[in-house]
């Protein structure tokens, strides 16, 4: 409607991709507001990080099932935890798995992925596709159960499961894109004036996976709040902490008793924080497709 | 075309019926339909290591004793024995007169297929059976070390026709018994389904088969077992016992609501056929025992207690939806749920400097004073769990009603203050590692024990979740004594309270039973001078002496006792016990009707 007004508001288009991504995300309104709230989340999460909010998550406080009031805003649960306590402090669990994960996962898929599309065909590219193919035909979840059997007690062997896991699928997109640009003119050249072969993965080609890397992260970082929660809820996640997963898992007898409030208030802040940011990430796909924002 | 579509119709049907029958014809048969919440992996007597498979072999096989059907506290009463066993003297020698004229049941592993007489050396074999490696006994336990020359005999290579000392047929009719040293509690492990006796013939006869094709001299005898239930018909054999209530210990004022003086004078086994569901899960099991007489007998899971119920203080009552078709019984479970310090570990346990030894004692009774027990109790157990102080549980006779229950008081202040007395600072506060099997309970248990010590003083982060991926990785952990704080549950085996005072005896430290690690000179010497001493008020002083001994060392924060709701059809005359009568309640279950 006034997509005239706003175009005159903004600053001209770049002419780069990133420019011009910047330009046409800024002009997504869903992608927009889907920030907003991922931000909302980040600054929640960031907040309990430095102590400000959240941390009276795992004191007793009130009494069983308390109902939502000025003392305990969204009530307590069956031990008398403050139920809005936790849920802001599981935000914090969230972000904390999303981004160990998206951002690791991210890593290691664009580095192998930049391997095995430069070196296609070879023994690399070969032994890479070996080991994706072996990781994705183990199922997630019986993978996930057999690291956490065998690190037993390690807060940690949930992240490493996911990340194991995770990066394949990055790692292919990637190999693809490299398999393409290496035959662009810029490699080419690069390779004249005999740029060893490391410099040109990763200073020459990798710099033009990274809309690919972005999407990718971002698709990771939900992928593993939600896969924390259902490993949570299982038994086989969080090990110290609380986090959405555990609040659906001990919510489960509060239902069949009728107190809905630890499985509503862990549900929303999810479902919220899950779709944000799968708004979010399809806007940045969008924005970042080479075809559509060249057109 | 249309006889051949007939024929089909007829083919179907047949087929169909055939498929609906089970076994012979059940028109005017008493048919009871129990439910159980497991299912038993073999009815060999050596492998009936679980509720579920005792519940089956006892009523399948006999066993010398059984528990009265109604009486409690539970009370020992001879079933195949004739009478409660002569003891010598000196408490080692058993003799034991079994029944004359009791059979085994018709079968195709006796000459001519036809069950013979029960005799004393099939007693003999039956136990002797614990101590052969070939059976992979789970319950020779129990005896071990105990019978004189079986550890010899085993070592010899269990040859069944080698004699063993301390175990004899004396005549047809008589067993005798030596143990190496006096154990009362004997008599409690005769009445188990690990001492049923069984037929060698049978054994020799199925081989490996033996443990689904069970024969015995019980009230019933088994037509069908798998993974979904057991079926046992009445053994026409069986004695001819009338039923004396007065001697089973029937009370008007407890009893007499439940129309169990219906059964006076009847012979056992009351049904002609008896059924046993195995239903894991418990709101499956509450549906089938509510939509219709699928099955006649359920708990009420835990999660419906207030659908259920409309009080559960001080009485528990049923709401006349459910009273109008239903019996109810509540009782206090065989079994009790406490938590443990391991004492073997110098910075919560024994320490060998004085002056830390006094502070890490100062901690236990502070963390103690930290337990909330009445919320504990609101929180998990639907506030209807029986607490008490110490180690010996309500279910056995050495319970003291009166000891003090200073050991139970919820004091954070004063624990902080204990803490603080003994100089204990958030900085120099040990990190305190809770063991458990993951699970979002367990999870919660931790959680509220952590709430609590945190009301203390303890800093959060000093007391953390060890959660382990399995029940046998758990014990595997508090075997090795790696685990500070262990959260625990003791079912007795038998009620008499050695067998809850033998988890603190010193020798049996981990990786034995006593996980608490617990070693206190003066308990063991106790402990050792009441295992050889018969029941009397003498040894239940002593128990209640060493009770105490492990309350003041602050070394348990215990206990609090389960409180179990069992329902059944009012069609249907019973008084359930899942404990210690256990199975062998079921013959004396009736049904008002037969099956039309």
């Amino acid at each position: 409607m006034n997509t005239l007004t706003e175009s005159t508001t903004l600053p001209r288009e770049s002419e780069s991709l990133w420019g011009k991504a910047l330009y046409k995300f800024r002009r997504d309104r869903t992608g927009m507001i889907s920030l907003g709230v991922v931000l909302f989340f980040f600054v929640i999460a960031l907040g309990v990080w430095m102590g400000l909010w959240g941390q009276h998550w795992s004191a007793i406080e009130g009494p069983m099932w308390a109902k939502p009031g000025a003392e305990h805003w969204l009530g307590t649960n069956i031990i008398g935890q403050d139920i809005f306590q936790r849920a802001i402090y599981s935000t914090k669990t969230a972000f904390e798995v999303g981004m160990v994960v998206a951002i690791l996962s991210t890593i290691l898929g664009g580095i192998l992925g930049a391997l095995s599309g430069y070196f296609a065909n070879s023994w690399v590219d070969e032994l890479i596709l070996w080991l994706m193919g072996v990781l994705d035909s183990i199922p997630f979840y019986l993978f996930v159960a057999a690291i956490a059997f065998a690190l037993q007690g390690y807060p940690y062997s949930m992240h490493i499961a996911m990340i194991a896991t995770f990066w394949t699928t990055t790692s292919r997109l990637v190999r693809g894109e490299v398999i393409k640009l290496k035959n662009f003119e810029f490699v080419e050249a690069a390779r004249a004036i005999g740029l060893p072969r490391n410099k040109i993965i990763f200073r020459h080609i990798m710099p033009n996976t990274y809309h690919i890397l972005l999407v990718q992260a971002t698709i990771v970082f939900v992928s593993a709040i939600k896969s924390e929660v259902i490993l949570s809820f299982l038994g086989l996640g969080v090990v110290d902490g609380v986090s959405w997963g555990l609040m659906i898992a001990e919510s489960t007898q509060e239902v069949q008793a009728g107190h809905y409030s630890n499985f509503l208030t862990a549900s929303t802040f999810l479902f919220v924080l899950v779709m944000a940011f799968n708004m979010f990430s399809d806007s940045l796909q969008d924005a970042l497709d080479p075809k559509k924002v060249s057109a | 075309m249309s006889k051949r579509i007939s024929g089909l119709l007829i083919l179907l049907s047949i087929l169909l019926a055939g498929g609906c029958s089970d076994g012979p014809d059940t028109n005017g048969m008493k048919i009871y339909r129990h439910s159980l919440k497991g299912a038993p992996t073999s009815l060999d007597p050596v492998q009936a290591a679980t509720t579920y498979a005792n519940h089956v072999v006892v009523n399948i096989y006999d066993t010398l004793y059984s528990y009265k059907y109604l009486a409690r506290p539970y009370q020992v009463k001879p079933n195949l024995a004739v009478d409660l066993p002569e003891v010598s003297a000196d408490g080692l020698t058993y003799t034991i007169r079994i029944k004359e004229g009791v059979e085994f049941t018709d079968d195709p592993a006796f000459p001519n297929g036809k069950g013979r007489e029960v005799t004393a050396a099939d007693f003999v074999y039956s136990l002797k059976r614990h101590f052969d490696p070939k059976t992979r006994s789970q319950g020779s336990w129990f005896w071990a070390g105990r019978i004189k020359g079986m550890a010899e005999w085993k070592k010899a290579g269990s040859d069944y026709d080698e004699e063993v000392e301390g175990l004899k047929a004396l005549d047809r009719y008589t067993i005798q018994i030596i143990l190496n040293k006096p154990f009362p509690q004997l008599v409690h492990t005769l009445a188990q389904g690990y001492a049923a006796v069984v037929p060698k013939e049978a054994v020799e006869h199925y081989g490996r088969e033996f443990s689904v094709r069970p024969v015995g001299s019980g009230p019933f005898r088994l037509q069908r077992f798998d993974s979904v239930g057991v079926v046992l018909v009445r053994n026409p054999k069986f004695r001819q016992e009338p039923i004396d209530l007065a001697y089973e210990g029937y009370d008007e004022a407890v009893h007499g609501q439940y129309g169990i003086q219906e059964i006076e004078g009847k012979i056992p086994p009351l049904v002609d056929r008896l059924e046993i569901h195995f239903v894991k899960e418990s709101l499956s099991r509450w549906n089938s025992f509510t939509k219709g007489n699928e099955i006649q007998y359920a708990e009420i899971p835990k999660e419906l207690l207030d659908d259920v119920l409309s009080e559960k203080k001080p009485k528990l009552i049923m709401k006349p939806e459910y009273a109008q078709r239903f019996f109810m019984i509540g009782g206090i479970e065989n079994a009790f749920v406490f938590s443990t310090f391991n004492m073997r570990d110098p910075e919560i346990g024994y320490n060998p400097d004085p002056q830390r030894e006094k502070m890490n004692h100062a901690l236990r009774c502070a963390i103690r004073y930290a337990f909330d027990w009445e919320e504990r109790n609101r929180t998990f157990y639907s506030d209807i769990g029986f607490i008490f102080p110490g180690i010996i549980p309500p279910v056995v006779p050495e319970y003291d009603p009166d000891l003090s229950r200073a050991s139970l008081e919820y004091n954070p202040e004063r624990g902080q203050k204990l803490l603080q007395e003994a100089g204990w600072t958030a900085d120099n506060l040990p990190t305190l590692d809770y063991g458990a099997v993951a699970g979002v309970e367990h999870r919660q248990f931790f959680e509220q024990y952590r709430g609590w010590l945190m009301k203390i003083g303890y800093p959060k982060e000093k007391v953390v979740f060890n959660s382990f991926a399995s029940f046998g990785d758990y014990n595997k952990a508090i075997k090795q004594a790696k685990i500070k704080i262990i959260g625990m549950a003791w079912a007795l085996d038998y009620p008499d309270a050695e067998n809850t005072l033998q988890l603190f005896y010193g020798p049996n430290g981990a990786p034995g039973s006593n996980s608490t690690n617990f070693n206190d000179p003066e308990f063991n010497r106790l402990y050792e001078l009441t295992s050889v001493m018969q029941p009397s008020p003498e040894r239940t002083r002593l128990y209640r002496k060493m009770n105490q001994i492990v309350i003041d060392s602050c070394a348990i924060v215990s206990g609090l006792s389960r409180t179990r709701i069992f329902m059944w059809h009012k069609d249907v005359v019973s008084f359930p016990n899942e404990d210690i009568v256990g199975g062998f309640h079921l013959k004396y279950v009736d049904v008002k009707e037969a099956q039309k």
